[in-house]
C-alpha cells in the first residue's frame, strides 16, 4: 500500500515538476534553456513511477514500518529535531539544545533525570565551547545572551 | 595621462592626513562610541564566497577597523544566488541593532531593482562608508587569432563575422550590459559564454576557450604579468594610473556610456539606531584613512572615486548612481 | 629552478620550529574539522583566515593548506563510526565504512582510510613536485566541453553504483537532478523552483541533505530497534587491517590516487567528485560488486585516497596559475592576496620560497596526519562502545550544529530533518540513496558545462567531437553504457 502511494507520489511530483519546467522554457537561442534539464528529469521521475506502479503487485514486499513503541521513538527523534529548528531563533542554541537533549534522553531512551540533565548540560557546553571558542563560530544566542 | 595622474594624486591626498592624526582618530572614535556598544563581536557580512575580491576587501577592512576601533570584527560569508541570498538577508532578516554591517557592492542595486520582486528595496540598506571603486576591464588573449588586437578591431570582427567571437559574460549583470551597449552601438554580435564570475571567464580566456573576457584588475593581474592575457579597455571615466597604456572603453570605441564600475561600500540595515550607525561609519572611515589600507587596496587595482570619498557627499552620490542605474534598466526594458 | 633544487629550498623554508608548529597545528585543526560533521575545510579556513594576518605568508599558507588536506583525513572518522559524513567528500565512505564498523571492523576501516589518505596525499605531492608546471599548462586548457565530459563520466559511474532495482536507482538520479535545479540558474540568472522563497533561491544546501540523508536516517533506523545497545553487535575484532585487507586495498588506493588527482585538476571537481567516482570505479572493477554496501574495504580505500589526491590536484592550478578550481582553493588564493602576494604563473619564479615551502609542507603535513590519525584509531573505535542511548542525542546535537554551520540558516535544519525522514521512508522501501546525493552534486556542473559548451560553439553539439580530450572521454562513456546494457541483458 505504501509502495503504491509512493509510486503515485512520484508520478504526481514528476508531472507537476515537468509542467512547471515547461513554463520556464525548454530551448533558448543558444541551446537548452532553464527548463530543459528539470523537464527531462521530471519526466524520468514520472516514467519510473509509472514503471514501478505497474510492476508493484507482483514484486511488492510489505515494508516493515514500525509500530507502537518503536514508532513512538522514531517520531520522538523527529519531533526533537523539529523542536530545535523551531526554537533556536527564540531560545538560542544552548537552551534549545539542552531542552531537546533532555527530551530525547528521557522520552526516547528512558534515561534517568539526573543522567539526562547532566549529559545534556555537558554536551551543550562542550559543543558551544568547541564551535564558539575554538572555531570562532557564533551559535545563535537566546534572550539571555548565551 | 592627466586623468591617471589626477587619480594617483587624489589617492595620495586621501591617504596623507591619517599619518599625522593617528592618535586623534582613535580618540574621535572613542568619543562617538555609544553606551554599551558593542558588547560582542560585530559581523561584517560578505555576500560572495570567501577568497574572492569582495571577501578580500572586507577582510582587509575588518583588520583595519579592528586596529582603529578596538572592536572585534568577524567576517561572515553568506553566499548563494550570486549575492541575492546575502542581500536579501541583510535587507530583511538581519537585526538592525548595529551588530551587522554589510560589505557589498553596487551589484546589490541590480538585485534590488530586478530580482527582489518587491520583497525589499535598496533603500533598506543604508550606506555608512565608501571603500573603493573597481572598473570592469576588457581583457584579450596573447595567443591565437585575436592576439594583439585592440577593442575596436575585435568589435569590428564581431560585426563582420557575427557569432564567431566568443565573449565571456556573467548573465544578468554589468558584463551583459556592456556587451549589449557595444552590440547596439556597433552592430556587432558576440557569442556569449556564461560564467559565474569574471575570474572564471578570464581563466577560460587564458586557456583559449573564449576570445575576450571581462573582469577586475585583481582577477587577471597574475595572468597579465605572466603575459597570458592583456588588458584592452577600461570601462571607467579615465585611464587607471597603473594601466596607463590601456585606453578607456570610451576612448577605444568612441562614446561616453561605457562606464561600468563596481563600487564597494559598507551598509547597515535600515532602522539601526542613529548613534550606532554613526559610530560604525566613523570606524570604517578611520580605517579608510589609514595609509596602509589604502596602499593594500591600490595594489588590488582599485581607485577612489572623488564623488564618494567625501563622507558628506557619499550618500547622495551613491543614490544618484543607483537612480542612474534604474534609468538604464528602464531604458533597456529590463524594468517596467 | 629545477624540482629537486626547489624541493630543497622548500624544506629549508619549512623545517623551522615556527613553520613546523603551524603545519602541525593546521593538521590538528583540519583533522578536528573533518571529524566534526558539517563543518568542512571551507568553513574552518574562512574562520581561521584572520589568524594568519599575524603570521608570515609562508606560515599562514602552510597552516591553511594543512587544514585543507587534514580535513580529508578526519572526514572519514564519523562516516565510518556513525554514518554521518564529516564533510561532503566523505559521504561514500559511509556506505561501506559504517557497515564495516557494525561488523566490528571499525579499526581496520579507520586504519585503511588513514593510510590510503597518506599514500594518496604523498603521491599527489610527488607528482606536484616534478610536474606542476606541465600539468598546469594542460589544466588551463580545460574548458566547458572537457568539464562536461568528466561530469557525464561521473553520472555513468553513478548508474553503475546502483544496487538493487535499476528503475529505482534511475529515479533517484533523476530526483537528484531535479533537486539540484532548485535555486538560481547560473547560466542565465533566473530563479527556478523557488516559489518566491529567499531561502530556496540559494538552492538546497548539500550539507543539510547529506547529514539528513545519512546521519539522521541512520539515527532513526537505530532508535527504531530496541534490541541493540551499542552500534557494534559483534566483538570488535582487532584494531588493525589484516593482511587480507592490505591485499584488497592497495590497488584501490593507487587507482583512487590517480583518479582523484586528475579530478582535482578539473574545475568544479575536487575531493567530493573524486570520492564518488572512485567508489563507482572500484565497484565496477570488482569481481564481486555485490559486496559493496555491505562492508567492502575497497569502498573505503579507494574514495579516501581519491579525496586526498584531489587536494593535491586542486592546489596545482592555484600555485602554478593562480586559478582556483573550487571554493576552498579560492580561499587559499584570497589568503595569498591578503598577504600581499600576487598569485599567477609568475608565482613560482617570483616567490620560490613560498611555492616550494608550501609543496614541502605538504610532505611534512601528510606525515603529521598519519602519525596523528593512526594512534587515534583505537580511541575512536572505543567510541562505539558507548551505549547508543547516550550516543544518539550527542550525534543529533552535532548534526544540528554541523548543518547550521553551513549557512547560519535555520532553514537548513528543516531541510536536514525533511531529508532524514525521506531517507528513512525510502530506505524502508528499498531505495538506494547514494545515487541521489551524487546526482545532486554532479547535476549543476553537468548542466552548466553543457550549456556553456553549446554557447561557445558555432557548430552546436559538434564541439564535443572537435576537441580531442572531450571526444575521447565521451567515447569511453558510450562504451561504458553499452557494457552496462549488455550486462543487464545477460542477467
Amino acid at each position: 500500500m505504501f509502495e503504491r502511494a509512493l509510486n503515485i507520489f512520484w508520478i504526481l511530483l514528476g508531472g507537476a515538476a515537468a509542467a512547471y519546467a515547461w513554463t520556464l522554457g525548454l530551448v533558448g537561442s543558444s541551446g537548452p534553456d532553464s527548463g530543459l534539464f528539470p523537464f527531462i528529469s521530471a519526466l524520468i521521475v514520472m516514467g519510473a513511477g509509472v514503471v514501478l506502479l505497474l510492476r508493484s503487485p507482483v514484486e511488492a514486499v510489505a515494508p516493515d514500518f514500525p509500530r507502537g513503541a518503536a514508532l513512538a521513538r522514531v517520531l520522538g527523534v523527529a519531533a526533537g529535531l523539529a523542536f530545535m529548528a523551531v526554537s533556536i531563533p527564540y531560545l538560542g542554541f544552548a537552551v534549545a539544545g539542552f531542552v531537546t537533549m533532555i527530551i530525547l534522553l528521557r522520552a526516547v531512551e528512558k534515561s534517568g533525570w539526573v543522567f539526562s540533565i547532566s549529559l545534556a548540560f555537558i554536551s551543550v557546553v562542550v559543543v558551544v565551547w568547541l564551535f564558539g571558542r575554538v572555531l570562532g563560530m557564533t551559535l545563535p544566542r537566546g534572550p539571555w545572551g548565551w | 595621462m592627466k586623468g591617471a595622474i589626477a587619480f594617483a594624486l587624489l589617492s595620495a591626498l586621501f591617504a596623507t592626513p591619517a599619518a599625522a592624526q593617528g592618535g586623534d582618530a582613535k580618540a574621535e572614535l572613542v568619543k562617538l562610541k555609544p553606551k554599551d556598544f558593542p558588547t560582542g563581536p560585530i559581523e561584517y557580512t560578505v555576500v560572495y564566497p570567501a577568497g574572492g575580491g569582495m571577501d578580500v576587501t572586507a577582510r582587509l577592512l575588518a583588520k583595519y577597523v579592528e586596529k582603529w576601533s578596538g572592536d572585534k570584527i568577524i567576517v561572515n560569508n553568506r553566499t548563494g544566488g550570486a549575492g541575492m541570498v546575502g542581500h536579501a538577508y541583510l535587507a530583511t532578516q538581519a537585526k538592525p541593532d548595529g551588530y551587522t554591517v554589510g560589505v557589498l557592492a553596487n551589484l546589490m542595486w541590480g538585485d534590488a531593482m530586478l530580482r527582489a520582486q518587491g520583497r525589499w528595496a535598496y533603500t533598506d540598506l543604508e550606506p555608512i562608508g565608501y571603500l573603493n571603486s573597481d572598473p570592469l576591464i576588457w581583457v584579450g588573449p596573447t595567443d591565437g587569432p585575436y592576439k594583439g588586437m585592440s577593442v575596436k578591431q575585435i568589435v569590428q570582427i564581431a560585426k563582420d563575422k557575427p557569432n564567431t567571437v566568443r565573449a565571456a559574460t556573467v548573465p544578468g549583470s554589468m558584463w551583459d550590459y556592456i556587451l549589449d551597449q557595444v552590440e547596439a552601438n556597433s552592430g556587432a554580435k558576440f557569442l556569449r559564454v556564461p560564467f559565474q564570475g569574471g575570474g572564471a571567464g578570464i581563466n577560460a580566456l587564458a586557456g583559449g576557450n573564449v576570445d575576450i573576457a571581462q573582469g577586475f584588475f585583481s582577477e587577471f593581474r597574475g595572468l597579465a604579468d605572466a603575459g597570458k592575457v592583456a588588458p584592452l579597455g577600461v570601462a571607467a571615466p579615465e585611464r587607471l594610473s597603473f594601466l596607463k597604456d590601456t585606453p578607456t572603453m570610451n576612448e577605444a570605441l568612441g562614446g561616453n556610456e561605457y562606464q561600468w564600475i563596481i563600487i564597494r561600500f559598507a551598509v547597515v540595515p535600515k532602522g539601526t539606531p542613529a548613534d550606532r550607525k554613526v559610530y560604525l561609519g566613523a570606524a570604517v572611515q578611520a580605517a579608510m584613512r589609514d595609509p596602509e589600507l589604502v596602499a593594500e587596496y591600490l595594489k588590488a587595482g582599485v581607485y577612489f572615486d572623488p564623488k564618494l570619498t567625501d563622507p558628506s557627499r557619499m550618500e547622495a552620490s551613491l543614490k544618484a548612481y543607483a537612480e542612474a542605474e534604474r534609468e538604464f534598466y528602464q531604458k533597456t526594458g529590463r524594468l517596467k | 629552478m629545477d624540482a629537486i633544487g626547489g624541493l630543497l629550498t622548500g624544506f629549508g623554508v619549512i623545517l623551522t620550529p615556527e613553520n613546523l608548529y603551524l603545519c602541525f597545528l593546521g593538521s590538528l585543526i583540519g583533522t578536528l574539522v573533518g571529524v566534526l560533521p558539517g563543518v568542512g575545510p571551507l568553513a574552518a579556513l574562512a574562520l581561521l583566515l584572520p589568524i594568519t594576518f599575524t603570521l608570515t605568508p609562508v606560515g599562514g599558507m602552510v597552516m591553511l593548506a594543512s587544514i585543507f588536506y587534514g580535513a580529508m583525513y578526519g572526514g572519514s572518522t564519523t562516516s565510518i563510526l556513525l554514518n554521518i559524513p564529516g564533510e561532503a567528500a566523505s559521504v561514500v565512505t559511509c556506505l561501506d565504512g559504517h557497515q564495516m564498523a557494525k561488523q566490528g571492523r571499525a579499526g581496520a576501516a579507520l586504519g585503511i582510510a588513514a593510510i590510503g589518505s597518506f599514500v594518496a596525499g604523498t603521491l599527489g605531492v610527488i607528482v606536484m613536485t616534478f610536474f606542476a608546471p606541465a600539468i598546469a599548462a594542460v589544466a588551463i586548457r580545460f574548458g566547458p566541453p572537457e568539464n562536461f565530459a568528466v561530469m557525464v563520466l561521473g553520472v555513468i559511474c553513478t548508474l553503475y553504483m546502483i544496487a538493487g532495482s535499476l528503475v529505482k536507482g534511475v529515479l533517484m538520479v533523476a530526483l537528484g537532478f531535479l533537486t539540484a535545479a532548485i535555486g538560481i540558474d547560473v547560466v542565465n540568472g533566473r530563479e527556478r523552483f523557488t516559489f518566491g522563497s529567499i531561502d530556496l533561491s540559494a538552492g538546497v544546501e548539500l550539507l543539510a541533505v547529506v547529514i539528513g540523508l545519512f546521519g539522521v536516517t541512520e539515527v532513526l533506523n537505530n532508535v527504531e530497534r530496541i534490541v541493540k545497545s551499542t552500534i557494534v553487535t559483534d566483538r570488535i575484532r582487532g584494531l588493525w587491517p589484516t593482511l587480507a585487507d592490505w591485499r584488497a586495498s592497495w590497488r584501490p588506493m593507487l587507482r583512487g590516487s590517480g583518479l582523484g588527482f586528475f579530478l582535482g585538476l578539473v574545475p568544479g571537481g575536487g575531493p567530493v567528485t573524486a570520492s564518488f567516482m572512485s567508489y563507482a570505479l572500484e565497484r565496477r572493477i570488482s569481481g564481486h560488486p555485490e559486496r559493496f554496501g555491505k562492508g567492502a574495504i575497497e569502498g573505503v580505500a579507494g574514495p579516501e585516497s581519491a579525496n586526498n589526491a584531489a587536494v593535491a590536484g586542486s592546489i596545482i592550478p592555484v600555485l602554478s596559475l593562480g586559478i582556483p578550481g573550487n571554493p576552498v582553493t579560492a580561499l587559499l588564493l584570497g589568503a595569498l592576496v591578503i598577504h600581499g602576494i600576487q598569485p599567477g604563473p609568475l608565482f613560482i619564479t617570483q616567490r620560490p620560497d613560498l611555492f616550494w615551502g608550501i609543496v614541502a609542507s605538504m610532505y611534512v603535513g601528510n606525515v603529521f596526519l598519519l602519525l596523528l590519525n593512526l594512534p587515534l584509531v583505537g580511541l575512536w573505535a572505543q567510541l562505539l562502545r558507548i551505549p547508543y542511548r547516550v550516543l544518539f542525542p550527542i550525534v543529533l546535537l552535532l548534526s544540528v550544529v554541523g548543518t547550521y554551520s553551513a549557512n547560519k540558516n535555520v532553514f537548513d535544519l528543516w531541510v536536514m530533518l525533511g531529508f532524514g525522514l525521506l531517507g528513512y521512508v525510502l530506505h524502508k522501501l528499498e531505495y538506494d540513496l547514494a545515487p541521489f546525493v551524487i546526482a545532486l552534486v554532479l547535476a549543476p556542473l553537468l548542466e552548466q558545462s553543457l550549456r556553456q559548451s553549446l554557447a561557445m560553439s558555432s557548430d552546436g553539439a559538434m564541439i564535443f567531437l572537435q576537441r580531442p580530450g572531450t571526444a575521447l572521454m565521451l567515447t569511453a562513456c558510450a562504451v561504458l553504457v553499452a557494457l552496462m546494457f549488455r550486462r543487464a541483458k545477460k542477467s
